[in-house]
């Protein structure tokens, strides 16, 4: 059985290793209570949920990361996908009811996704190639349906969409909400559904899954499609904060997202990784940008600061691994 | 004894050494003499591998103290081990395929020497040390092209290369035929004569008994005891390993064997391998051994009726109904199972913990509707196997990766004992697997066998594929040449029909 918490900290050194264990949430932590020290408008609600809904967007897409991730695979079109998919959305709820557009855009999110799914899993391509392609074509189709302009939402479905986005529930901004279910949901699959058992045993080691009878090839091709879909999660979401849906949206996030997963301390190899710390990688970037924000750093050295920390993380789950 | 004041080359006292919560070292003491064959024994997972890896610097002693001639050493890394006089040839291959023999040789020189490399020379002076092993390999062939049997002479020569004082040899024969196993044992006595401490690591204990001269013995972590070779014998020395009387290796076979076959074979025939023309049947509670050389088939028929590998043509036929294994996933769904001879590439899953390992092949009966785990059916499960087996581990949750060689294996069972096989394939059951280990893997494959399972063996290792099959196959060029009934088992028998002749008439 697992060891309780209290096992592990009363083994010898027990604190250091619970400390190493569970380094991106206490770097997390350590953010939250630096960022509140040095800063007087941190701890507003106004600051708090203006950085929830913008990590919302990038964190949908960063559970998808993970989970291809998982798979010993990667993702690159998610970023492009945000932008086709917002375009997408916006032309949609101009034409359809809302609750159509939006199964429509997330269908087609799927389709998407099944493109570098059906390429990777059937046609045995590198997935970084794969979609490096899709992510090139995303990108073009959505300034070329958007005509290079963004659209915006003319109906009432895009007044709501829109008050629904902006607005909070108990506190929390409705888009945050919708991201914490999916890592809810991604916890749960992961730890207590077939589903994520068995791509985690993809990702450590193919050979053996293929031998012991999994369908490799379909949960493979699976995890693309459920990326591409919570693409378009994510591009309705930010679509509908800004009320329209443009093709410059979601510029180099599928960057971000792999990011705050390997911050979260997966492995680019596969077979390791968890939503929960996934979740806490896309807060500490968004904390990083939020904290450098209030200090009025500029937009530059905020990305020297980022590629810091993800090295830090990196080196920290190093020491873990020892 | 050259150059040293000191009784002992090398003594190691006091090592000990945990890996989180798995202590894997306690207190262990081994002294080398100069000039000696010392044998270090003891079960897998006794921690024979750790012991050498801390005197090669690969890792750090809890506590403890290690003497190189008296004085204390503390190798940081393998590299600083060399430079004290340490080699180790593990029995991982660690060699560059892409490069050269003579750069593989030389490689750990290759950042210290001047700027300019001499290949030459270095060609030149890889294959003296090669000629003077009295192998034949060409010293600037790429190591990709050779054999296994060449490159582990290689490896040998790269432990050589250096001015070896101490030199360890981790399982060096496994791969050997006894022609090769022979030349190495002239090689290591040359070697002892001129003053080189050499550890040496094996599972065989007649070899042992040929060429050490003295023997320590570890078994969980603690040693029990160092003697000279002459003053015991082979049974004194698995009581030392395994702590109680050997017996009988092999069980007592008692199961029912069924008349009518649980799985048959025929003319089957491999798209992209040697395997052609297949057949034979097993029957239900039957051990079938398959036996062959290296490269006759074996594990490629397996493979085949598994589905890992692609079929020209041939039928199975599963309980006297005709079935398709296009993939695993077909097979397994039609409760055939595969243990595969390579356990960390292709049996076991090293990162995930023993519990995720075995669940992998069995969410059925532990998973309901949408694929949702009953997580206490699952550790019902999962400790039900472990105790069944005798997994030696702390918990489930251990990754399988810190498991021994022995206990990996029966991880890799466990993964198709959970599901009811109807047939299973068994491709090596014991490499690289200890005595105690081996004995409890035989009397696992006989009582799966005793509850009505096919079960298929392949097997290198002669004693064991007579002492645990009904009927042995032998393969020889992609084909089964001949079988052999239990009356018939020989080692000779099976070598002649292993190199593709006929059984001698006088029996």
């Amino acid at each position: 059985m697992a060891l309780t918490l209290k096992q592990q900290l009363s083994s010898p050194g027990g604190f250091l290793k619970f400390l190493v264990k569970y380094n991106t949430i206490f770097i997390f932590i350590l953010l939250v209570i630096f960022s509140a020290l040095i800063s007087d408008v941190f701890f507003t609600s106004v600051n708090l949920s203006n950085l929830l809904k913008q990590v919302s967007g990038i964190g949908i897409i960063s559970i998808g990361m993970l989970i291809v991730i998982l798979t010993g695979g990667i993702d690159l079109s998610v970023g492009s996908m945000v932008a086709l998919l917002a375009v997408t959305f916006a032309i949609l709820i101009n034409l359809v009811i809302l609750p159509l557009a939006i199964v429509l855009t997330i269908a087609i999110g799927f389709g998407l996704g099944s493109i570098s799914g059906y390429l990777v899993a059937y046609q045995k391509m590198a997935p970084f190639v794969a979609t490096l392609a899709l992510m090139t074509i995303a990108r073009g189709l959505g300034f070329i349906y958007s005509k290079g302009s963004p659209v915006t939402f003319k109906t009432a479905g895009g007044v709501h969409m829109s008050n629904f986005a902006n607005n909070a529930t108990l506190g929390i901004p409705n888009i945050a909400i919708v991201f914490f279910l999916i890592v809810i949901a991604a916890m749960v699959m992961l730890h207590y559904n077939v589903f994520g058992r068995l791509i985690i045993a993809i990702g450590s080691n193919e050979e053996a899954s293929r031998l012991s009878g999994i369908k490799v090839n379909k949960y493979k091709f699976l995890v693309y499609a459920i990326s591409g879909a919570l693409a378009a999660t994510a591009a309705i979401i930010v679509a509908s904060r800004t009320n329209l849906g443009s093709p410059n949206m979601g510029m180099s996030w599928e960057l971000d997202a792999i990011a705050a997963v390997v911050i979260g301390g997966a492995s680019l190899n596969g077979g390791r990784g968890t939503a929960i710390n996934t979740l806490m990688g896309v807060l500490i970037l968004g904390l990083i940008g939020n904290i450098l924000n209030l200090l009025n750093v500029p937009s530059y050295p905020q990305q020297v600061v980022k590629g810091a920390i993800i090295i830090f993380a990196v080196l920290l789950q190093r020491f873990e691994s020892k | 004894m050259k150059n040293s004041e000191n009784e002992y080359r090398l003594e190691m006292s006091g090592i000990s050494k945990s890996f989180g919560v798995v202590s894997v070292l306690k207190d262990v003491t081994l002294k080398v003499k100069p000039g000696e064959i010392h044998a270090l024994l003891g079960e897998n997972g006794a921690g024979k591998s750790t012991l050498i890896k801390i005197l090669s610097g690969v890792h750090h002693k809890d506590s403890g103290i290690v003497l190189l001639n008296g004085e204390e050493i503390n190798p940081k890394n393998t590299h600083e081990g060399q430079v004290l006089g340490i080699s180790v040839v593990y029995q991982e291959l660690s060699l560059v395929n892409d490069l050269s023999v003579a750069e593989n040789i030389y490689l750990h020189k290759l950042g210290a020497s001047k700027f300019w490399m001499n290949w030459d020379k270095i060609t030149k002076d890889a294959q003296t040390l090669i000629d003077s092993l009295g192998f034949t390999i060409d010293a600037s062939a790429k190591v990709r092209d050779l054999s296994i049997v060449q490159k582990q002479v290689v490896e040998i020569a790269k432990a050589l290369s250096e001015d070896t004082k101490v030199l360890v040899l981790d399982e060096p024969t496994t791969v050997f035929d006894p022609t090769d196993t022979k030349k190495l044992f002239d090689n290591l006595f040359r070697l002892r004569d001129q003053g080189i401490s050499i550890i040496y690591i094996s599972h065989h204990l007649d070899e042992i008994i040929k060429i050490a001269d003295s023997v320590t013995v570890l078994r969980d972590g603690v040693d029990t005891g160092s003697m000279a070779v002459k003053d015991t014998d082979t049974d004194g020395i698995i009581r030392l390993m395994i702590g109680r009387e050997l017996k009988d290796l092999f069980p007592v076979r008692d199961a029912v064997i069924g008349t009518e076959p649980i799985f048959e074979v025929k003319n089957l025939t491999a798209k992209d391998t040697i395997v052609h023309d297949v057949s034979f049947s097993v029957r239900p509670g039957e051990v079938l051994g398959i036996a062959g050389l290296g490269g006759s088939g074996r594990t490629e028929t397996a493979k085949l009726i598994f589905g890992a590998d692609k079929k020209k043509s041939g039928t199975l036929i599963l309980n006297g109904k005709e079935i398709k294994t296009k993939s695993p996933v077909d097979a397994a769904a039609h409760q055939i199972g595969f243990v595969s001879e390579d356990r960390k590439e292709e049996g076991v899953f090293l990162p995930l913990s023993i519990r995720r390992n075995v669940s992998v092949t069995n969410f059925k009966s532990i998973s309901g509707k949408l694929g949702f785990i009953n997580v206490d059916s699952e550790y019902k499960k999962v400790l039900g196997l472990i105790d069944k087996l005798n997994i030696k581990t702390p918990s489930s949750e251990i990754d399988v990766k810190n498991l021994s060689g022995g206990n990996q294996q029966k991880v890799a069972l466990a993964k198709w004992l959970s599901i009811d096989s109807k047939v299973i394939f068994i491709d090596e059951p014991t490499r690289g697997v200890d005595v105690g280990a081996k004995i409890e893997i035989y009397n696992l494959i006989n009582e799966v066998a005793k509850k009505g399972v096919g079960v298929v063996v392949i097997s290198s290792d002669m004693p064991e594929i007579m002492g645990i099959s009904d009927r042995i196959l032998v393969m020889h060029e992609g084909t089964i040449y001949g079988e052999l009934q239990k009356e018939q088992f020989s080692e000779e028998n099976i070598l002649r029909y292993s190199i593709g002749k006929a059984l001698k008439q006088h029996n």
